[in-house]
C-alpha cells in the first residue's frame, strides 16, 4: 500500500497525463470547431512516433529536434486530409446532416488505413530505441531524463496551447468558432481557414505527442488505437469542445489509469480504460458531463 | 365532465417558470385557439399535454382519465395527435409512407398496410399532397412540410389534434387553403381542436374560443372578437398604455 | 405484413435449395468459401434489423458473435450442438437486452462509441476471466463435419435473410425506420420507441450468437482475442456500408463482395486487404452513402423541387 504513496506513482501519472493531455486538445479542436469525431487521432500520434524513430535510427537526430519534424509532418497531413476529404464532407449538405457519424465513420477508414499502410512499410516488429535513459533521482524518486522532458515539453506545448487560444487572434476566432458557429461567421471570422488551422494545430498536437511517446514506449503500427480510445474519454469527460477541462480531465485519466493499475493488476489495463469509457459515454448521454455547446 | 381538463398546472425549468397555475377546459369538437407572445409557455403547454414532459404541479386529464404520467406514445393511443412548430418528417421515407407510419400506430394500430395506405392516400388528398405521395418527404416546400405534419397526426386518428403554429410562414394564399383544409378535415373526423397560432386571421376563423398566455399565465379567454378587444390583451401585446 | 411476392420466394428457396447440395460437387475450398460467404451473410442480415433500419450503428456486433462462441465452448461435450448452439443464441440476445436496455439511450455517433467499448470491455473481461482460470485458448475435439456446419451456417444465414426481409416489410419495420427519421417524432405519433429499439437489437444479436457458436465448432478452438476480434464489427458495418440498404438486399450485395475481396487479399496480402477496406469505407461514405443497393435498384431517391 505504501507505494500508492509514492512519489513514484504520481510522477507516472502525470507523465501519462499530459500525454492524454495533448492527444485530447487536438481532437478536442477538431471535434469543437468542425464537430468531426476523429477516431484516426491515436494512428497520428502513431505516425509521430515513427518519424522520431526513424530519424533518430536513421541519422541520430535527437528526438528533441525531431518531433518538430513530426509535429510538422503530421499538421502537413491534417491539412492534407482537410483539402481531400472533409471539406467535401462539410459542404455537402447531405452527408453533414450526420455529420458526427459520418466523421466517425471516415475517420475510421482513415485509421485502418494508416494502421496497415504503417504495418506494410515498417512491418509490425515493435520497435525501440533510447534516449536520455538515465536515472535522475529525486528524494526518493527514481525518474528518468526521457519522461522529465516529456513532461515538461508536454506542459510546455500545453501552456503556449492556452495562451494562443487565449491571446493569439486566431487561437480567439477558434474559440468563437467553437462557441457559435454562425455568429463567428457573421463578425468576419474566416471559417474556413481556422478550420484548416484546426485540422493543423490538432494534428501537429498529436505528431508532437507521438514523438514524445517514442522516447519511453515500444512503437508499433496499432499503438495508436488505445490512445484514440484515451483521447476519447478524455474530451467526453472534459466536456465536448471545452478545451480548458479537457486538460484537466486528462491529467484525471492518467491517474485513474495509472493508479488503478496500481491498486488492480496490469492484466486489467484494458478492462480498467474501457470501463472508464463506458461509463463516460454513459454519463455523457444523460447530460451530467456539462453541456455540449449547440 | 370535460373532454380535456387542465387543472392547476405549473411547469419550472431550474428556476425558470415556464407555466404557472393553469386550469381550463376544452370541450368536444371545440376549437379552442392559444395566443400569447413569444416564450409565453404556449410549445410548453403543448409539450405537457403531449406528454414530452411532466407538469412540475398539477393534473391533465384527458376523457376522465388522468393522462399527465403518460408516455408520448401512450398519449397518442388515448387520441391525442399534436403537430410540432418546426416541422419533424420522417425526411427520407416517402410522403405516403410518412402518413402510412402514423395509420399503423396511434389510436388506429392497423395491422394491414395496405389499408394503412389507404386511408393514408385520403388524408392526403384532403391536405393536397395525393400528387406528391411517391416523393421523399424532404423534397416537400414548408408549406408541404407542414400539412405533411398534420396529415401524419390525423393518420393516428385522434379525438384532439393540437397543431403548433402550422400557419407560420406560409403565405396568404397558403394560409386561406389550409383553412378550408382544416375546417374540411374537422366536420368529417368531428375533430376537437387546440391550436397556437400567431397568425390573427387563422385564429379568428378558426376558433370559437380563444385563450391568450403571458409570462406563463392565463390572462384572458372568451370569444375572438372579445379577445381582441380586451384591455388585458393589448396590454399583453403591446406594453401598458402610458 | 405484405403478402410475400411469389417471384422473391422462388427465388429465394431455388438459391438455398441449390447452395444445399454444394457438398455433393463442390471441393473442399468451395464449401469453405461458401460457408463463410452465409456467415457474413447471417452476420450483416442480423446488424441490418438493427442498425439499417433504427440507424442506431453497432460497432460491436463482435460480442454477439463471441458471446456465442464462448458458451459454445463452454458447454462443449456436455451438450449436444442442436441444443448449444440455440442457446449460443439466446444468451448472445440475454446479454443485447441487458446491455441495450442502458445502451439505447445513448443516442447517434455516441451510440456507436459505447458498442465498440462494451465489446472491448467484455473482450478484455472474457481475456481475464480465461487468463485467471489458466485458460488461454480452448479446443473442440470432435466437432461435426465441415459439411454439417456448412449446411447449419446456410440455415443461419436463410433465416437471417428472411428476419430482415419479414421485419423490413412489417409494420414493426416501419416504426424502426420512423425512429430511424425521427425518434420524437415516432414516439408521438404512437410507436413505443424504447420497446422497439429494445427488441430490435435483442433480435440483432440472436443469429450472431449462433454464428459465432458455429464458428467455434469450424475453428474448433477458442480463443477470446479472436473470437471478439473488433474486426469482425468492422467487417459487419463495412458490408452494411458497401451494401446500403435498409433492407435484406443490402447486406448481400455487401457480403458478396467483401467476400470477394476477402478472396483476393486476405490470405496473401492481410494489411492491403485492410487498407481496400478502409478506403472502401471512405469512398462509401463520400460519393456513395445510399450503397451499392441504392446504386443498383435506385429507390426513393431526392427529386429537386
Amino acid at each position: 500500500m505504501s507505494t500508492l504513496f509514492s512519489g513514484q506513482l504520481l510522477f507516472a501519472a502525470l507523465v501519462v497525463g499530459s500525454i492524454y493531455v495533448l492527444i485530447a486538445l487536438g481532437l478536442n479542436l477538431v471535434f469543437g470547431t468542425m464537430r468531426l469525431l476523429d477516431a484516426a487521432h491515436g494512428d497520428i500520434v502513431m505516425l509521430g512516433a515513427y518519424t522520431s524513430f526513424w530519424l533518430f535510427t536513421l541519422s541520430g537526430m535527437s528526438p528533441l529536434l525531431s518531433m518538430l519534424v513530426a509535429g510538422a509532418l503530421s499538421a502537413g497531413f491534417g491539412a492534407a486530409i482537410y483539402y481531400g476529404l472533409f471539406r467535401r464532407l462539410l459542404a455537402n449538405t447531405q452527408l453533414s446532416q450526420r455529420l458526427e457519424g459520418n466523421s466517425l465513420l471516415l475517420f475510421f477508414g482513415i485509421s485502418i488505413i494508416l494502421q496497415n499502410v504503417a504495418a506494410l512499410c515498417f512491418d509490425t516488429t515493435p520497435r525501440a530505441y533510447t534516449y536520455l535513459d538515465g536515472i535522475i533521482r529525486f528524494g526518493n524518486v527514481a525518474m528518468t531524463g526521457n519522461r522529465i522532458a516529456v513532461l515538461i515539453i508536454a506542459a510546455v506545448l500545453c501552456a503556449a496551447a492556452f495562451l494562443f487560444l487565449r491571446f493569439h487572434i486566431y487561437g480567439l476566432a477558434i474559440k468563437a468558432l467553437i462557441q457559435h458557429r454562425q455568429a463567428a461567421a457573421v463578425v468576419g471570422v474566416n471559417i474556413e481557414r481556422i478550420q484548416l488551422l484546426s485540422f493543423a494545430i490538432g494534428f501537429g498536437l498529436a505528431g508532437l505527442a507521438g514523438s514524445l511517446l517514442s522516447m519511453t514506449e515500444q512503437i508499433t503500427p496499432f499503438m495508436g488505437f488505445p490512445f484514440t480510445v484515451a483521447g476519447f474519454v478524455t474530451v467526453i469527460l472534459g466536456g465536448l469542445g471545452n478545451l480548458t477541462r479537457g486538460m484537466a480531465a486528462g491529467m484525471f485519466l492518467g491517474f485513474v489509469e495509472i493508479y488503478g493499475v496500481a491498486l488492480t493488476s496490469p492484466s486489467l489495463h484494458s478492462v480498467l480504460i474501457y470501463g472508464v469509457f463506458i461509463v463516460v459515454l454513459f454519463l455523457q448521454s444523460q447530460g451530467l458531463l456539462g453541456r455540449r455547446p449547440s | 365532465m370535460s373532454f380535456l381538463t387542465i387543472n392547476g398546472v405549473s411547469k419550472s425549468f431550474g428556476g425558470l417558470q415556464a407555466l404557472r397555475d393553469i386550469s381550463f377546459d376544452v370541450e368536444q369538437q371545440e376549437v379552442v385557439g392559444l395566443m400569447g407572445a413569444n416564450g409565453a409557455g404556449k410549445t410548453t403547454l403543448f409539450s405537457l399535454i403531449a406528454g414530452h414532459s411532466r407538469p412540475s404541479l398539477g393534473s391533465i386529464h384527458f376523457k376522465g382519465r388522468p393522462i399527465a404520467a403518460l408516455r408520448p406514445d401512450h398519449i397518442c393511443r388515448q387520441g391525442i395527435a399534436r403537430t410540432f412548430q418546426i416541422v419533424r418528417p420522417f425526411a427520407n421515407m416517402t410522403v405516403l409512407d410518412n402518413v402510412i407510419v402514423g395509420a399503423l400506430y396511434g389510436v388506429r394500430q392497423e395491422r394491414s398496410t395496405a389499408r394503412a395506405a389507404a386511408s393514408a392516400m385520403d388524408i392526403l388528398a384532403d391536405l393536397n399532397l395525393a400528387n406528391r405521395a411517391d416523393d421523399p418527404a424532404s423534397s416537400l416546400t414548408l408549406s408541404g412540410q407542414k400539412r405533411l405534419e398534420i396529415a401524419r397526426a390525423l393518420a393516428t386518428g385522434p379525438e384532439l389534434l393540437m397543431l403548433d403554429e402550422v400557419m407560420a410562414g406560409l403565405t396568404a394564399t397558403e394560409v386561406s387553403e389550409l383553412l378550408d383544409s382544416i375546417r374540411r378535415i374537422k366536420r368529417r373526423m368531428s375533430l376537437t381542436i387546440l391550436m397556437v397560432e400567431h397568425v390573427m386571421q387563422a385564429l379568428m376563423r378558426l376558433s370559437d374560443r380563444v385563450m391568450v398566455l403571458h409570462h406563463g399565465e392565463l390572462i384572458a379567454q372568451g370569444k375572438p372578437q372579445e379577445i381582441v378587444a380586451d384591455p388585458k390583451v393589448i396590454a399583453a401585446y403591446l406594453g401598458p398604455s402610458t | 405484413m405484405q403478402p410475400v411476392p411469389i417471384r422473391t420466394s422462388l427465388i429465394f428457396v431455388a438459391v438455398i435449395g441449390a447452395a444445399s447440395f454444394l457438398p455433393q460437387f463442390g471441393s473442399e475450398y468451395v464449401v469453405a468459401v461458401a460457408l463463410s460467404f452465409a456467415m457474413w451473410v447471417a452476420l450483416a442480415q442480423s446488424w441490418t434489423v438493427l442498425c439499417g433500419m433504427t440507424g442506431y450503428g453497432s460497432f460491436g456486433h463482435a460480442a454477439f458473435y463471441g458471446m456465442g462462441a464462448y458458451v459454445q465452448v463452454l458447454t462443449w461435450g456436455t451438450l449436444s450442438p442442436w441444443l448449444s448452439v440455440p442457446l449460443a443464441g439466446l444468451v448472445s440476445c440475454l446479454f443485447a437486452l441487458a446491455a441495450g436496455y442502458p445502451a439505447l439511450k445513448v443516442r447517434g455517433p455516441y451510440f456507436v462509441m459505447l458498442t465498440f467499448g462494451l465489446a472491448e470491455f467484455l473482450k478484455f473481461s472474457i481475456i481475464g476471466i480465461e487468463a485467471t482460470l489458466g485458460q488461454f485458448s480452448r479446443l473442440i475435439i470432435g466437432a461435426p463435419s465441415p459439411n454439417a456446419l456448412y449446411l447449419a451456417m446456410l440455415g443461419l444465414a436463410a433465416a437471417a435473410t428472411l428476419i430482415t426481409y419479414v421485419v423490413s416489410n412489417s409494420r414493426f419495420g416501419y416504426g424502426l425506420r420512423a425512429i430511424r427519421e425521427e425518434e420524437q417524432a415516432a414516439e408521438t405519433i404512437g410507436i413505443p420507441v424504447a420497446r422497439y429499439k429494445l427488441t430490435a437489437f435483442g433480435l440483432s444479436a440472436f443469429i450472431p450468437g449462433m454464428v459465432g457458436a458455429v464458428m467455434a465448432m469450424r475453428l474448433s478452438y477458442f480463443e477470446p482475442s479472436q473470437a471478439f476480434d473488433a474486426l469482425i464489427s468492422f467487417n459487419i458495418v463495412v458490408m452494411a456500408m458497401i451494401g446500403g440498404s435498409d433492407d435484406a438486399r443490402g447486406p448481400l450485395l455487401g457480403a458478396l463482395f467483401l467476400i470477394g475481396l476477402s478472396e483476393l487479399l486476405w490470405a496473401r496480402a492481410p494489411q492491403v486487404y485492410m487498407i481496400v477496406l478502409g478506403a472502401l469505407l471512405v469512398f462509401f461514405v463520400l460519393f456513395a452513402p445510399q450503397g451499392l443497393a441504392k446504386q443498383l435498384f435506385g429507390g426513393a431517391r431526392r427529386r429537386a423541387t
